[in-house]
């Protein structure tokens, strides 16, 4: 493998894992896998491009409001499509649809709001996405950046776990009955997962936007292989998520090199599907399910 | 009874269609430890719920410390100190021993130092809990989870607390060790309602009982007395 | 949810009515429509939908596997088909029945992740699937001509004639009937209750004998060559086939057509379809709107009508055809007050050595013994956790043993699945009644003869006589049980509006009903009153005396004492005592276990 694969490879997986990890905020909670994170990805970077080229917002300040406009929707999301199903039963799968729904339809409002065009954004100040030749390597500083920031904010994620709030997550996720009777409340719990959940899904989309653009068609193709990072690195388990997500943008530049884009995701979808096959709970695993 | 610290009055309790429990009344004075027997399937277990707020009574009410808590959210019962600890040490098991007290306390605003004074406490009242405090609930005997769970209950100083069966499937030495452990508590005051399948003992550290049979409540009375009645072998005994 | 209309025996009818009013009135719609009019073609496109509508209902509603990828099932009949008439020249036929097959094929590869993963999973590697399938067509472009498609599709041929227009519509209604009625006499069958206790309660499914992993490959096996059915006709009636036709969006068409129809329910599919058909017609100005629409209409749904139109339409005619509560029904007149008379039963001896069982650090089973022999019975008893219940599963299958024995009839059981178990003659009660609660009571009992049905699911499908015989037969015989157990008036009832005594007596004629000979019942005295707890007495006695084996996990010592002739006490794992129940009662031991430690001094009456 050349190094410049090596890179391709690892800014990738980055985004790859940041969006597994997001998967795993808000199933944590809930056991509830949202169908509609990759669009919620997809609707920070588009917010941060208009706030940022349109607005002309200094780029801290677009980021701010990237994150809080997608929270918001993550939030509005769990209102609407995900508590009132499982009102109705603990068990209820209905929420597979509801979240697909809720996919559609931002998919679809914001290819109706902002076009179906790609819009180029800047990296942070002090950054650039200009190719260094470094000793050899082609590399440049954002990407160096991302790498960094991914884990960091994947560090940070699992700090939040060791709070008395994280805790009560977990503890919600192990035994919902048993954090009733000690005073968790899991409806605001979840909100509040969706409500970070979905922050930390429009950070991915603004850190993303430099790279990839910021489009509609961005949510599809995270969707699926932050679902992959997710269910390869066990689902719930974040730094799982983190190996899975490089593993899996690894995979993808070196195959990139071999063959073209489509036979490309068909490879890795083979691949993530045997793997699940052999190892239903992923590479970092016990099952992380909640007991009835 | 004016100093009643929880009244449930003419309740209807079910799961869906299934009706459960009918047109029950139970009073806890403050200060007492009050027992509740009966044989499995009787309903003590889901009163118990419909008390914590897990089930809905579809009839009647049931008031806690002079607030009606028939339709308040879990949380917000235990909020207003009214803890249940649940049949079948219902612990946190993949969190350490120290994380599950912490729980215990989540969502009180206890400054650091009357939070470890609590956790003090009940590592006074169960030693083991500091020994293995760095261990997962998970991997403690069953007396010790026993122990844990009302030891988590404890970190929110309770006015109620409500053990359902506390001896399930230990060992004699351990029940003895959970009984000591009520003893204790009742010594420093708790009120507490207990269900327990060993009615002997649990006849002899509560001060009143209530007998359950299909439902309803066929003998209530000081316990020195129910034990002494022919309603608990009926209860238990016969149909 | 589920089919079974409501039967007092005048509305037996009225579906088979309903039915063959529908199929006149679709295939007479050319008679009102020119040869080559927009209509006719848009009504042809119609009944492709609808046949592949069908297949993923009977996936997504009945199995209760949700297919976000249903597009790339009909891509692959529509590929196939395309591609082998156009540039090798093909018939129609022989084209369409290797799309079907591919599309089966694939069917069965989508069904492995479903049988380890949870439901949720797999829907998300259905839609994964889509989208790579769906970008593998423009790659391909050796096979499948990448964007350009194949082009120029041949009309089929019928005997040297070129069906027209006309003719392809009356095809593919035709087709579309048959394959309604494939699913109808599917769901109607042992299939069709198997599948609903896959999707509700696998429990039920086991103990009945029935393989989950089987029946879910069937149900993605039927879907998937639907599909490619579907998407053959999708190639001949647009003659031509692109990556565009099979988009993820399509997929998503298909699952808010299955649900608006409603989930499950026979006519789901094709109303859905009908209505959803209309709304792209209706928008057309709105064309760029259409997938949002869907994706509002498929949250509202959900939310507000999870069972679609016909279960709504289901929920209200079960209300207005309800009998009055108490009244009798249709089978109440068979319901004599003598008890029913039963051929004797070879009971099959239970024996149980050393068995035990460790849950992490907790030993659950201890050393274990059981013995049980045929026309007795032989109680289980103890405190809460002491390892009844799992006692019953590890007999039952449900879990593995760590060491011991179990035999039943003289077979040792190491092994085995549950289902296998099963076959042996096992048959068994759970603590919670686990009764398929959208079938009727009749159809719940009928559940347990699933591995003593014969037909095979060709004769099923054309109900042929012998298929037909047998239903009858065994329709009977769940009846007659019902009866034996005392509620033959509740048989059409759902199994949801029948109180919980009745729903334990329902469990015990369903395990009656698959034979057995060894019956395990878990607290069936729960929450019984004290009339039913008298009827149940007479039940398991009579049952026993008839030859069966019956073990009885019970905490009602009356109950114990009057119809075991064994007893066995197990505490916290292990055997504290065995013998007759005047004995073991009597035992200090036990009454300590019991009540504790000094409950010595009144010894119990019984």
């Amino acid at each position: 493998m050349d190094i410049d694969t090596l890179v391709r490879g690892l800014v990738n997986g980055s985004l790859y894992a940041l969006v597994a990890v997001s998967f795993n905020i808000l199933y944590r909670p809930t056991n509830v896998f949202n169908f509609a994170q990759g669009e919620l990805v997809m609707l920070g970077a588009m917010v941060f491009a208009s706030a940022s080229t349109l607005m002309g917002l200094p780029w801290i300040g677009a980021l701010a409001v990237a994150l809080v406009a997608v929270g918001i929707l993550g939030l509005i999301e769990e209102r609407i499509a995900v508590a009132p199903v499982l009102a109705k039963s603990q068990h209820n799968t209905g929420w597979v649809i509801t979240t697909l729904a809720v996919s559609l339809i931002i998919s679809n409002l914001v290819g109706r709001v902002w076009g179906p065009d790609p819009i180029m954004v800047e990296p942070p100040p002090l950054l650039s996405t200009q190719t260094l030749d470094w000793t050899g390597i082609q590399i440049n500083s954002y990407q160096i950046a991302l790498i960094i920031v991914t884990f960091v904010m994947v560090l940070a994620i699992e700090r939040v776990y060791r709070t008395r709030h994280g805790k009560a997550v977990l503890a919600t996720a192990e035994d919902r009955e048993a954090a009733l009777l000690r005073g968790i409340d899991p409806a605001k719990l979840s909100r509040w997962s969706f409500f970070l959940g979905g922050a930390f899904a429009g950070l991915t989309g603004v850190l993303a936007a430099p790279i990839l653009y910021a489009s509609t068609a961005l949510g599809p193709s995270l969707l699926l292989k932050g679902f992959a990072a997710a269910a390869v690195g066990s689902i719930g388990n974040n730094r799982g998520a983190l190996i899975a997500g490089y593993l899996i943008g690894l995979t993808e530049a070196i195959g990139a090199s071999v063959l073209s884009p489509g036979y490309q995701e068909a490879v890795i979808f083979v691949l993530v599907l045997t793997l699940l096959l052999l190892k239903p709970h992923g590479l970092f695993g016990r099952p992380f399910t909640r007991t009835v | 009874m004016a100093d009643k610290l929880l009244s449930v009055e003419t309740v209807d309790v079910g799961y869906g269609h299934v009706g459960v429990i009918e047109n029950l009344s139970l009073a806890v004075p403050k200060g007492a430890v009050v027992a509740l027997v009966g044989r499995n399937g009787a309903g003590k277990s889901t009163l118990l719920r419909a008390v914590s707020g897990l089930l809905t009574p579809s009839k009647g009410r049931i008031v806690f410390d002079g607030r009606d808590i028939g339709r308040a959210k879990p949380h917000a019962i235990v909020d207003a100190g009214l803890l249940h600890v649940a049949e079948g040490r219902r612990l946190f098991r993949s969190q350490t021993v120290d994380d599950n007290l912490e729980l215990g306390a989540y969502g009180t605003s206890l400054s650091k130092a009357d939070f470890a004074g609590r956790v003090e406490r009940v590592h006074e009242l169960f030693p083991i809990l500091k020994e293995k405090r760095h261990d997962l609930a998970g991997a403690l005997s069953g007396g010790q989870q026993q122990m844990l769970a009302i030891a988590q209950a404890m970190m929110r100083d309770p006015k109620l607390l409500m053990l359902d069966e506390p001896s399930l499937g230990l060992s004699p030495l351990l029940v003895d060790q959970v009984f000591a452990a009520i003893l204790s508590l009742r010594g420093s005051g708790t009120t507490i309602l207990l269900v327990e399948q060993l009615v002997e003992r649990a006849l002899e550290i509560a001060d009143a009982a209530y007998v359950m049979q299909n439902g309803r409540v066929i003998a209530n009375g000081p316990a020195a007395e129910i034990a002494k009645s022919e309603a608990l072998k009926t209860a238990y005994m016969a149909v | 949810m589920a089919s079974t209309a409501p039967s007092p025996t005048r509305m037996r009818y009225l579906p088979v009515v309903a039915q063959l009013a529908f199929a006149a009135a679709a295939l007479s719609v050319p008679f009102f429509l020119s040869g080559g009019s927009y209509l006719l073609y848009v009504a042809t496109q119609l009944g492709v939908y609808v046949v592949a509508a069908i297949g993923l209902n009977l996936l997504a509603g009945y199995v209760g596997q949700v297919s976000l990828g249903h597009a790339a099932f009909l891509a692959i009949g529509a590929y196939a088909t395309a591609l082998l008439t156009v540039d090798h020249q093909w018939s129609f036929w022989a084209a369409a029945v290797v799309g079907i097959v591919l599309s089966a094929g694939l069917g069965v590869l989508m069904a492995l992740p479903s049988f380890r993963l949870t439901t949720w999973y797999f829907a998300f590697i259905t839609l994964a699937f889509a989208l790579v399938f769906e970008k593998m067509i423009v790659e391909w472009r050796g096979l499948t001509k990448g964007f350009a498609g194949v082009i120029g599709v041949p009309p089929p041929q019928f005997f040297g004639f070129e069906l027209g227009q006309k003719a392809l519509y009356w095809l593919v209604a035709g087709t579309a009937i048959v394959c309604f009625l494939i699913v109808r006499n599917m769901v109607k069958s042992r299939f069709g209750r198997g599948f609903v206790a896959v999707r509700d309660t696998p429990a039920a499914a086991l103990a009945a004998g029935a393989s989950p992993q089987r029946l879910k490959m069937l149900g993605f096996i039927v879907a998937a060559a639907f599909a490619g059915i579907a998407g053959a006709f999708f190639a001949v009636q647009k003659t031509v086939v692109t990556p565009d036709d099979f988009t993820a969006d399509f997929s998503i068409f298909f699952l808010l057509t299955v649900v608006l129809g409603g989930l499950g329910t026979l006519w789901g599919p094709v109303f859905g379809a009908l209505v959803f058909f209309l709304i792209p017609e209706l928008l057309h100005g709105l064309e760029s709107w259409r997938m949002l629409v869907y994706g509002c209409i498929l949250l509202v749904l959900m939310l507000f009508a999870p069972q679609g139109l016909v279960g709504a339409l289901n929920a209200g005619v079960r209300r207005l055809t309800a009998r009055p509560r108490g009244a009798p029904g249709a089978a109440a007149a068979t319901s004599a007050a003598a008890p029913v008379a039963h051929p004797p039963i070879a009971g099959a001896a239970l024996a149980v050595e050393g068995l035990k069982k460790r849950f992490g650090g907790v030993a659950a089973l201890d050393d274990v013994a059981v013995r049980a022999g045929p026309g007795t019975c032989c109680a289980i008893v103890g405190p809460n956790g002491s390892g009844k219940t799992t006692l019953l599963n590890v007999v039952g299958g449900f879990y593995e043993r760590d060491e011991g024995t179990v035999q039943i009839d003289g077979r040792e059981t190491r092994g085995m699945s549950a289902q296998a178990v099963a076959g042996l003659g096992l048959g068994r009660t759970f603590q919670t009644p686990r009764l398929l609660n959208d079938l009727s009571i009749v159809d719940n009992v009928l559940l347990g003869a699933f591995t003593r049905e014969r037909a095979w699911l060709p004769e099923i499908v054309l109900r042929l006589p012998r298929a037909r015989r047998e239903a009858a037969a065994l329709r009977a015989e769940a009846l007659g049980y019902l009866d034996f157990v005392g509620i033959a008036d509740r048989a059409e009832d759902l199994a949801s509006e029948v109180p919980h005594g009745q729903q334990r007596l329902v469990e015990i004629a369903r395990a009656l009903m698959g034979g057995a000979r060894l019956l395990m019942l878990d607290e069936p005295a729960a929450g019984l009153s004290m009339v039913e707890l008298d009827k149940l007495e007479q039940l398991i006695s009579r049952i026993r005396d008839l030859g069966a084996t019956v073990v009885i996990v019970e905490h009602h010592l009356d109950l114990v004492a009057s119809i075991a002739s064994h007893v066995i006490v197990l505490d916290r794992g292990r055997v504290l005592a065995a013998g007759a129940p005047s004995e073991v009662f009597a035992d200090p031991a036990v009454q300590r276990a019991y009540m504790g430690e000094r409950a010595v001094q009144g010894a119990p009456a019984s």
